[in-house]
């Protein structure tokens, strides 16, 4: 009980908004709109998933956002291009997987920090994009949105599959070797390399881990328009790290696991919901996301502290 | 200058022309050669235009002020083993405060100047509180603010009002010459002789660098970490709020995205300038060359005919500082990685 505090206290302040939603605005637990809610919400719970592990190894990566995009639009044009979804899935997933190998061998292979060398290639996918296509947005055939399936059965499997990959993550994370190695890594790696572990090895599949997730749910956003937008993936790095942080998930590394991840993401998706039945301007939202990401650290701060006493 | 330990020796000729801020120089003139070269053309009344012109130089120095500042404000931040993501966003923020206290506030420019520096440095010292009182890692500290300053910008403006119709009195710091300069050129290096100063010739400097260093010998060897740190920081909120004044006064107009992505190019250019980013060791004048390759490259960029048939040097020159800050990133740590080649296995590791 104690052990799991600060993911109970992350449960409970969302249990507190649900409630209020209830009581003040029952509107929005009606069946569709919670069920929109939850498929637009869906590729970032699987980039959530990347970031939690990039985190607990005590690294960071804000250059998600930016492969989000170029991963949409690669994906988007070779859709258009008429391939198959089974081929543009696994090429997308490649995609990313390059991406973050990039940022992984300069942070793993030259010891770099990951913020530093994250913000470089952020910047650099995002305008070299925008260099080669001019902001253009990419129109997808029409067997590619939901699938080829129905609006329902479509949102039903993205919800499902990014369900079942966070739980099926989460409980590796704890039970396979693979997930204890993250762990042992973001605790102190000159012990993990004690005991065997090779830590830089770990830090570099983390963040080709990060991409390859990436790329997957740009393929999951790409299923929900008609349309590829160029900007799709823009500010998504600070929403995946303010839920991350939210959730519990220790920005020194070693601490936190998914279901926290997961819990924070539902509780600041909760968040423009709420704005709008509060009335309060959607210019709003990135400073209360700021303002959030703000509270968790300091909140976690406050409770070392307290612990070191 | 600093001495540093390795050329104590006058006579070190050898050892001065390869450091790193020379290096950089080099780097500096070939670029400014190659742009000369490629960038300027005359037109059809036989005018010069392009990278070779005088008023060219004098905008390069103009646009540079501002990404100046920044990269002044952030290199006792990375010497201590800091960061500060947030300066571009409070660039913004004090933007549009300051265009709030003098549009809609009604006080006059130098108050309201005075006003917005003030605001910057509470700002810089809300990042301070958090680093030093709660020793939260300034990374996702400054994260957190990054998105609060420019969040805050566009609901205080609802993302769309834009502050216009300055006095051309002050407009004038942003767009006229000075003692033949332009005028904001002055401000920029008056900061940077004060930041100077500071980094170089006070114990405040030294103590940056022993932060830097070690934190916990710091602490063990009796220095005031907390308050260095809270400085550093403070000071970085104090010149982002003089450059946002600065920016205002060269575009004639504050708004909520002024600043988006300029901590990118501060950071390219302190890293450039050879401070290093695990702290412990950096110089202003440094940064100084780094700013300056930074600014001929945004501006060379733009004078390239190839560039600008393709109307893209605003993505090329991020593109390029970007790829840079790799490159540089790069560079400082190879000699490092090379010689842990070098070293044979059984070697004890240094």
């Amino acid at each position: 009980m104690k052990r799991f505090f600060r993911e109970l206290s992350v449960l409970g302040a969302l249990a507190a908004v649900l409630v209020g939603m209830a009581i003040f605005a029952p509107a929005f637990f009606s069946p569709q709109p919670l069920l929109s809610l939850l498929t637009r919400e869906a590729p970032t719970l699987i980039v959530a998933c990347g970031m939690a592990c990039v985190i607990i190894t005590r690294q960071i990566d804000i250059s998600v956002g930016s492969m989000f995009s170029v991963c949409s639009v690669c994906a988007g044009l070779l859709a258009a291009r008429g391939w198959p979804l089974l081929l543009v899935l696994p090429a997308s997933v490649a995609l990313g997987a390059l991406l973050g190998a990039v940022n992984g061998l300069l942070v793993a292979g030259l010891r770099l920090p990951s913020i530093v060398v994250t913000l470089a290639t952020m910047v650099t996918l995002r305008q070299g994009l925008n260099l080669v296509r001019q902001g253009e947005f990419v129109n997808l055939p029409d067997r590619v949105q939901w699938f080829g399936l129905s609006q329902m059965a479509g949102q039903l499997v993205l919800v499902g599959a990014s369900v079942v990959f966070l739980v099926a993550l989460a409980l590796a994370m704890r039970h396979v070797a693979a997930g204890r190695f993250v762990y042992a890594v973001g605790t102190d790696a000159e012990a993990a390399r004690l005991a065997g572990i090779r830590p830089q090895l770990v830090t570099f599949l983390v963040f080709i881990f990060i991409g390859a997730l990436t790329g997957l749910a740009a393929m999951m956003n790409l299923a929900q328009s008609p349309q590829v937008q160029p900007l799709s993936g823009a500010g998504l790095e600070l929403k995946v790290i303010a839920a991350v942080v939210v959730g519990g998930v220790a920005i020194s590394g070693g601490r936190g696991n998914l279901w926290g991840a997961f819990t924070g993401l539902l509780l600041l998706a909760c968040v423009s919901p709420a704005l709008i039945h509060l009335h309060i301007e959607a210019y709003w939202e990135k400073a209360i996301q700021g303002a959030i990401i703000l509270l968790a650290v300091v909140a976690d701060g406050l409770r070392t502290r307290k612990l070191n006493r | 200058m600093s001495v540093s330990p390795d050329n104590k020796n006058p006579r070190d000729w050898k050892a001065l022309l390869t450091r790193h801020e020379m290096l950089l120089l080099y780097v500096l003139i070939a670029e400014w050669l190659f742009f000369y070269f490629a960038g300027t053309t005359t037109n059809r009344r036989g005018v010069v235009v392009g990278f070779g012109t005088l008023d060219r130089q004098f905008d390069i120095l103009r646009h540079s002020c501002e990404i100046g500042l920044l990269a002044l404000a952030l290199t006792p931040v990375i010497i201590t083993a800091g960061i500060d993501l947030s300066i571009g966003s409070l660039l913004g923020l004090c933007a549009i405060l300051f265009g709030k206290l003098w549009h809609d506030g009604g006080l006059p420019i130098p108050v309201a100047a005075g006003l917005t520096l003030a605001l910057g440095a509470l700002a810089g010292g809300l990042n301070a509180i958090l680093i030093t009182a709660l020793r939260l890692p300034p990374l996702i500290v400054t994260l957190g603010t990054y998105s609060l300053f420019r969040g805050l910008a566009e609901a205080i403006t609802h993302g769309a009002i834009t502050y216009t119709d300055f006095p051309a009195s002050f407009l004038f710091v942003g767009q006229e010459r000075w003692l033949g300069l332009p005028t904001q050129a002055w401000i920029f290096l008056g900061v940077a002789l004060g930041v100077g100063l500071l980094v170089h010739r006070t114990t405040f400097g030294r103590a940056f660098r022993t932060i830097g260093f070690s934190l916990e010998g710091a602490r063990y060897a009796g220095l005031p970490v907390a308050r260095r740190l809270a400085l550093v920081y403070v000071l970085a909120g104090l010149i982002a709020a003089i450059a946002a004044v600065i920016y205002t006064a060269r575009l004639g107009q504050a708004k909520a995205d002024a600043g988006t992505g300029y901590e990118l190019f501060a950071i390219t250019a302190v890293v450039l300038g050879g401070t290093s980013i695990f702290g412990g060791s950096g110089t202003v004048h440094g940064t100084l060359l780094g700013v300056a390759a930074i600014a001929v490259l945004k501006n060379g960029l733009a004078c390239l005919p190839v560039v600008m048939r393709m109307n893209a040097a605003e993505e090329m020159s991020g593109l390029l500082t970007g790829a840079l800050l790799l490159l540089a990133l790069t560079a400082s740590v190879l000699p490092k990685i090379l010689s842990r080649f070098r070293t044979p296995h059984h070697a004890p590791a240094p």
